[in-house]
């Protein structure tokens, strides 16, 4: 299937983005909120396209597929939690409302790895081959860049990648969950960590709209969520396009 | 936006609380000991040519059918191998038979009548003997039902998705406690010598898995059933106890072994006086499968049934096709006459047999059922031929 999702007409978007004064357009910036809606309807678009997870769509996915998924996905999501505390030690005392909410959320994550594990143990694999892994090349990148990211002054733009990657927690994880479960019979002693995120990702989306919603978000901070957001929304495709490389 | 609705096909979930996943027998094997004994070579091994002895033996086997079986004996009647050992030969040739090693198990359930060695239990001891890594064991001990005790035991934690891959063995060694020595000196009774001439040795496997067979039929576990009848019966069949009622002070563990052995408590006995209730109750048991809609008697096609003597399979035969009136004799399966009586081994050993031989086609069920007379307990399997996965849809 293909979702038809409208993106504005690249014509008018560019006659309204500028005039002679260089000044914002007369319609004004678009709303934060509006501008990684549109991020995220791309990551959409190109999920589509992503082998195992067309063929998860279509039913023809194997259990092999389903373990490659987790082995690929347990090798940077170990990361997560560590980038985050990186993020965290990086707010200053005007960002007292950012560190906190990353101290709280590296806690909440930092064991979610080990879910991934025994789901991967549950269907066959070995745990021993699971930690000895590597990341793929998706993988290095994504992880690459959040740490790199982490390590900026006040990396204000990671809540760009927070919403990325808590939304395809919240919105897709559970779905992909039970559609492994439907198509090879899982029981949800083998889904535990896509299952849990639609719970979990779900509560962390909730405090990160809080927090773009709260003013303390202003235009400069915004371009650099909306470009990080961006660029986790590739990066997070790639990974996933590229399992085992 | 929700992904549930991200699909052509709608997914039922949000929140899939309790999902199972399938159980199917995916490798089966056996191993039965040294060639096939017929009836004229049970005395080299056993004894018991007296006249008397060899008349009761002639009107037994007559009455059982039993034309062979297999002895871990040699021709003198010494013991050639463990019951362990059969175990893991069956075992092995199970996980050949499914191209995986002892490595790739997560658990090990093994049903036995009696072990090797009365500490510690005989899973243990398999496990010991058969290798792989770390793995959860049970060992099932009773009479034959304990096979698909086992086997219900492997097959709920594949559905809890505790356990991708786990196996399953029966294995009876009675054939120790069958031979002469055990008999010098006491009043053998028929309630011996219809054993004695009835068991024999094997051992049965099966892999159980939460996916089917990549590339070849499989057998899915649709549910396993077991009742005891216990509370209303008394002891049927046993050994190391005197009598029908256990005692404190009478039992093989009180006794000095000297007098244990003496008193006959090392012989197997069964109450044969009270078979024909065990018959009637087992299908009692299956009518009430039937009667709940576990077993849609429209749609059995196959019946692998255990019993211990062709006396039980008519009995048994009629009692299924009054609720089964297309059952006819293609679809009922025993190897009782030609592997003997091998006690919970011998509903794997006449699966693996069915199986092997291209009995069962895609599509078709099987009705496994396993009487045990040992204090009138009943086991049930209930199993699907499915079709390897790429060929799904295809077929069936």
């Amino acid at each position: 299937m293909t979702t038809d999702t409208t993106t504005p007409a690249p014509a008018a978007a560019e006659t309204a983005m500028t005039d002679a004064s260089g000044a914002p357009s007369p319609a004004g910036p678009a709303a934060l909120s509006d501008r990684l809606a549109e991020v995220w309807i791309e990551l959409e678009e190109r999920l589509d396209r992503v082998p195992i997870l067309r063929a998860l769509d279509e039913g023809t996915v194997t259990i092999d597929d389903y373990r490659r998924l987790l082995f690929n996905l347990r090798q940077q999501v170990v990361d997560g939690s560590p980038w985050i505390s990186r993020a965290a030690s990086n707010f200053d005392i005007d960002h007292f409302t950012l560190r906190a909410a990353a101290i709280k959320h590296a806690e909440e994550e930092h064991r979610d790895y080990l879910m991934l594990e025994r789901d991967y143990v549950a269907i066959g694999g070995s745990l021993d081959e699971l930690r000895a892994g590597r990341k793929n090349l998706g993988s290095e990148a994504l992880s690459g860049y959040m740490f790199t990211y982490a390590d900026r002054p006040n990396p204000v733009g990671l809540l760009g990648a927070m919403f990325i990657i808590e939304g395809l927690g919240a919105k897709r994880a559970a779905g992909w969950a039970a559609r492994f479960q439907e198509v090879l019979g899982l029981a949800d002693n083998q889904v535990h960590f896509m299952q849990y995120h639609q719970e979990a990702d779900g509560a962390h989306t909730g405090d990160l709209e809080a927090i773009l919603d709260s003013g303390i978000i202003d235009d400069a901070a915004a371009d650099e969520i909306v470009r990080c957001a961006e660029v986790v929304a590739r990066l997070y495709a790639l990974q996933l396009e590229e399992l085992d490389r | 936006m929700d992904g549930c609705h991200a699909h052509d096909t709608p997914v039922p979930y949000c929140h899939p609380m309790g999902t199972t996943a399938s159980a199917y027998l995916t490798g089966f094997g056996r191993y039965l000991p040294g060639d096939p004994v017929d009836n004229d070579g049970i005395v080299a091994r056993l004894g018991g040519d007296d006249p008397v002895t060899a008349r009761i033996r002639g009107m037994i086997l007559e009455q059982n059918g039993i034309r062979q079986r297999h002895y871990a004996l040699d021709d003198d009647g010494e013991p050639t191998e463990l019951n362990e050992e059969l175990a893991v030969k069956a075992l092995r040739a199970a996980l050949d038979d499914r191209g995986i090693r002892p490595d790739d198990l997560r658990m090990l359930a093994t049903a036995t009548t009696i072990g090797d060695v009365l500490v510690p239990g005989f899973a243990s001891m398999v496990h010991g003997r058969l290798g792989g890594g770390p793995m959860q064991l049970l060992s099932a001990s009773g009479v034959c039902a304990s096979s698909l005790q086992a086997l219900d035991a492997a097959v709920s934690k594949v559905k809890l998705g505790e356990h991708p891959r786990v196996a399953v063995v029966g294995s009876e060694l009675a054939s120790r406690s069958l031979r002469q020595r055990r008999f010098d000196g006491i009043r053998a009774g028929m309630d011996s010598h219809f054993l004695r001439w009835m068991l024999s040795d094997g051992a049965g496997a099966v892999v159980v898995e939460f996916q089917p067979h990549p590339s070849r039929p499989s057998l899915r576990v649709d549910w396993v059933r077991h009742v005891s009848l216990a509370h209303e019966h008394d002891v049927c069949m046993r050994a190391g106890m005197d009598g029908l009622e256990p005692e404190v002070g009478r039992t093989w563990q009180d006794v000095g072994i000297g007098d244990a052995e003496a008193s006959g408590m090392f012989v197997l006995r069964q109450d044969v006086s009270v078979l024909d209730d065990l018959a009637g109750a087992g299908l009692r048991e299956f009518e009430q499968l039937v009667d709940i809609g576990l077993v849609d008697v429209s749609h059995l096609d196959h019946v692998v049934c255990h019993y211990s003597t062709n006396a039980f399979r008519d009995l048994a035969f009629d009692g299924l096709r009054k609720r089964i009136p297309t059952l006819d004799t293609d679809r009922w399966f025993s190897n009782l006459e030609t592997c003997g009586n091998t006690g919970a081994a011998s509903i794997f050993i006449a699966l693996e047999e069915a199986w092997r031989t291209g009995r069962f086609a895609p599509g078709e069920t099987i009705l496994l059922a396993v009487p045990e007379s040992g204090r009138f307990s009943f086991a049930f399997a209930h199993l699907t031929v499915v079709a390897p996965p790429d060929q799904q849809g295809a077929s069936t």
